[in-house]
Order: structure tokens, then sequence, then C-alpha cells
């Protein structure tokens, strides 16, 4: 319950009032879009030493950073459904893991969990592998982004599993009921009438995450991987340009949440219903 | 003739409370049976016992020869068997047609074009067909009830059970309700009912069951068991009830 967006004023109330008609609410939030990039490129024209150089150099760390998280979040999302499924199991056994799972995770910081994953995961594996006699294992390499978004799964894993399970259950109780009594499987009633109704009201929740997720990649930068909070890093370290390489940096991450807050919101227009 | 449904000896508790103590009951196809008793006396419990909405702890439950113990066997007689709520429960992301729709094409495997027609014709006998394209929370709680009814009749059930269908509605809205479960009635179909409405049972029921305490109490004709019952439990009641 907690969880479903504030009720939002009738579209007829909304044009009522000056400056909240439909035009103009699109609009305001997209010029602020409009005003970073415009930002941005003004540095990028005035001053393209150092801006467009760094731009230059960080624009690889640019594609790990979206590849890290978009992959990361596609299997939070499938990680999640489970969790969430688990937490309201009947199954005591099934519910007993996917709680542990939620609880556990939950409190321990994303930055420890990635060095875990990153300096011990590794060595447990080598152990292993070396007491059971499997070379495959003792010899084992950790890669860099798979161990990356490993650990931003299995972290953000347990917070959408919640997420999940708040949405199925604002769903009422009697619309499973009829589902049921129309003969449909569990699976069905899910599919056709639990996740359609629970999908609206975890989309706000959900793009908060995503968005979240985004920013919380750059903590990988610390386990080896060169994405764009690293590659700032490493412009800096030989140019000594600490203000124009962080301005842009933040600039370029400004962009990407700015543009995936209006996205998330365009969705949940789309996705509107009368209740 | 073997009843479609046999209910024998059916206990359910939650948790410490006794719901159903020990109730048989047999419902012949074609007959109209209206359910009494006073709150938490455990006749909306038996109801969703006949369709395994609720889960029983003791006796049998045979519906239409299939006895519900398997999944399989609870999934089919759930195919046979509509069940109208008090609350309605239309599925609410979906629009009026889709709602009759859905169960039809998932379950019984029916094209588009015969689902719209069949949930067309529906619409057209509960007396609603201009609200096909609407949503739910745009009708009135009268027109949502005749909607869930029309949703349970597109599978064709054999049995149609009712939990308190006009509890939830405004007394000008219970008519239009009423109206087409008598419609129902008087084109044959099985019927349990649990309701209050004594002009329905009066003109429809063949029996009428009055329960308390999760059991029944006594059985008869509508005639019978409102003017001249026989149990002091009974007569309290209906003194309540009647007016």
């Amino acid at each position: 319950m907690e969880l479903r967006p504030k009720p939002t004023p009738t579209e007829e109330e909304l044009a009522n009032i000056p400056g909240t008609e439909p035009s103009a609410r699109i609009d305001a939030w997209w010029w602020l879009v409009v005003l970073v990039v415009g930002v941005a490129v003004l540095l990028l024209v005035a001053k393209p030493d150092p801006f467009w150089n760094i731009l230059l150099f960080v624009r690889d760390g640019l594609v790990v950073t979206v590849f890290v998280t978009i992959t990361a979040f596609i299997f939070t999302l499938i990680l999640g459904m489970f969790g969430g499924l688990g937490r309201l199991s009947g199954n005591r056994i099934v519910y007993g893991i996917s709680s542990l799972y939620v609880e556990l995770l939950r409190g321990i910081p994303l930055l420890v969990q990635l060095i875990w994953w990153y300096f011990a995961f590794p060595v447990v594996v080598q152990q292993t592998g070396r007491s059971l006699n499997i070379p495959a294992l003792a010899n084992y390499q950790a890669n860099a982004i798979f161990i990356a978004v490993v650990g931003l799964v299995v972290c953000y894993g347990a917070y959408m599993s919640e997420i999940y399970r708040a949405g199925i259950q604002s769903v009422p109780k009697g619309q499973v009921e009829a589902a049921r009594s129309l003969g449909l499987s569990y699976a069905q009633t899910m599919r056709y009438v639990v996740f359609p109704q629970a999908f609206r009201v975890i989309l706000p929740p959900v793009g908060n995450e995503f968005i979240a997720l985004l920013k919380d990649s750059s903590l990988v930068s610390v386990v080896a991987v060169a994405d764009l909070t690293r590659r700032g890093r490493e412009f800096m370290a030989t140019h000594f340009n600490p203000i124009e390489v962080w301005t842009m940096v933040a600039l370029l991450y400004l962009v990407m949440t700015l543009f995936s807050a209006r996205m998330v919101s365009w969705m949940e227009k789309k996705t509107r219903f009368e209740k | 003739m073997e009843p479609i449904i046999q209910i024998k000896d059916v206990h359910k508790h939650f948790g410490r409370v006794h719901a159903l103590r020990g109730v048989s009951l047999d419902v012949y196809k074609g007959e109209v049976v209206v359910v009494v008793g006073p709150s938490g006396s455990g006749k909306s419990t038996l109801l969703r016992c006949i369709n395994r909405l609720e889960e029983y702890d003791a006796g049998k439950i045979i519906v239409d020869g299939i006895p519900l113990d398997s999944t399989e066997n609870i999934n089919a007689v759930r195919r046979e068997v509509g069940i109208v709520f008090q609350s309605f429960n239309l599925f609410a992301h979906l629009i009026v047609t889709e709602n009759i729709c859905l169960a039809q094409r998932v379950v019984r495997k029916r094209t588009r074009a015969e689902c719209r027609k069949i949930a067309l014709d529906l619409l057209t006998k509960v007396g609603i067909p201009d609200k096909a394209m609407n949503y739910p929370a745009q009708l009135s709680g009268g027109q949502q009830q005749r909607v869930a009814i029309a949703r349970a009749l597109a599978m064709n059930p054999k049995i149609m059970l009712f939990d308190e269908p006009t509890s939830a509605l405004d007394p000008e809205m219970i008519k239009e309700v009423l109206d087409v479960m008598l419609t129902l009635a008087s084109e044959g179909m099985t019927m349990v009912v649990v309701s209050h409405e004594m002009g329905f049972a009066r003109a429809a029921a063949k029996r009428v069951i009055f329960m308390d305490d999760g059991q029944i109490i006594e059985e008869g004709t509508p005639e019978k068991l409102f003017t001249s019952p026989s149990h002091e439990r009974t007569k309290l009641f209906l003194s309540k009830v009647l007016h």
C-alpha cells in the first residue's frame, strides 16, 4: 500500500490551473534535461581543451557504465520477481530462503559486497577447486565486468524483491479469487490479472531503482571496471584538472539520470488506467 | 437422480474457530437453494468450499460427479461452477468486454470473435450492452454486479454460486441484480444463493437452508421456513430479518 502512487489530480482539474495544462507539465521537466545538455554542449564548444578531450577519453567508460547498468537491471528484474514470489510463497522453505536473502543482502553496504565478490569470491572458487582437484576452478580468474554485474544484481535483486512483493500484495485478494474461480491456473492468474495490475503500482519504485542503479554503478570503478567514474579518475591522474574532469563526469551522469526519470514518468502516463 | 452437489459432513476451522461443524447438503440439478443465517454462521464459508476457494479440513464434496480432491479436479470443477461475489471483483485493469472474455480465451480457448459475441449477448441479457467498453470503476455497483454475473455465465457453468450478491449495493440497485438472478432461475440454472433477500427466496427458491454456528439448523420451502419455523434459533433470526 505504501508504494501506491499519490492520487493525482484529474486532467480536468489540472487544465484549470495555469502552468499545469498537459503541454506545460511535459515541457517543464524536459527543459531541465535540455538545460543540462545545453550546459555540457556549451562547455564542449567554448573550451574544447580540456572538455572535448575529457569526453573523448571517457566515452568508452560511458559505454561500460550504460552496459553494466542495463545488463544488471534486466537480471535484477528477473531475480526480483522470483524473490518477490518467494516472499509470498506458502512453502516455508521457499519463503525462508527468499526472506533470508532479502534481509541479509539489504544489511551489507553495496561497496563491501562488490569488494567481496571481486577479491574474496575468486579465492573461494580457487580453494574449492584445489581441494576438489578441479583444475578449471583452481585456475579461475575473475572477469571484472562479470563480477561487477553479479554484485549489482545480487544486491539490487534484494531490494527489487521487496518492490515486487509490495506490488503483488497491493492487488486485492478478490482479484485472485475471481480469476481462480473462473478456472485460471496460478500462473495464468499471475500473468493476466495480478502482474498487469501490480506493474502499474511498481513502475515508479522500479524506475527509481533503475536510476539508483545507474548512479551506484559508479562503485564498480573500485573493482577494476573501466566505467565512466574510473576513466574520469584516470584522466585526472595524468592531467591534474579536477574541476573540469569531475564537472564533466557529473554532467554526463546527470544527463543520463534526468533522461531516465523522464522516460519513467512517460511510461507511467502511458499505462495509467481508471481505478 | 444423483445430486449435482453432494456435501458430506464437512468441517472447517479458522485457527481455533470451528466455522463448519459437520455440514451435509445435497443440491439437485435445476434447484435454487437459498442459504440464510446470522453473520458468522458459516454460510459464505460453505459456499466457498463448493468451488474450493476455501479448503475444508474433513468431509467430502462432490460436484457433478467430480470429488474435490486433486488440483486437476478442483480446476475441472471451477470451470463448471460460476461464482458471484459480494464485492464484484471485476478485473480493475480490463474493460467490461475483456473482463468477460479473459477466461473464455485462456481457459475455454475460444477465438476473440467468439468471445466478443458471447460477451455482447450476455451484456444484452443483463441489460447493459452500452457499457461494453467501460472500465469497472466507471460503472455503478449494480452494473458491476451484472457484469460479474455475465462474466461467470460466459463460461457456460452448470452451477452458479452467489455470495451475498446484493449486500454491497445501494437499495435502488438491488432490484436490477435480483431481476437477472430471477431470470436465471426461471431458465433452470442450478443456483446456491447466500442472501437475505426474502423476496427473492420466496419467488425463486425451492428450498431455504437456515444455518447457525457452523451447522444447518433446519431447511424447508420458503413458505414453511419463513412462516412456521420449527426451531427457536430460526424464529429468533427471522424476527430480526423479516419486517
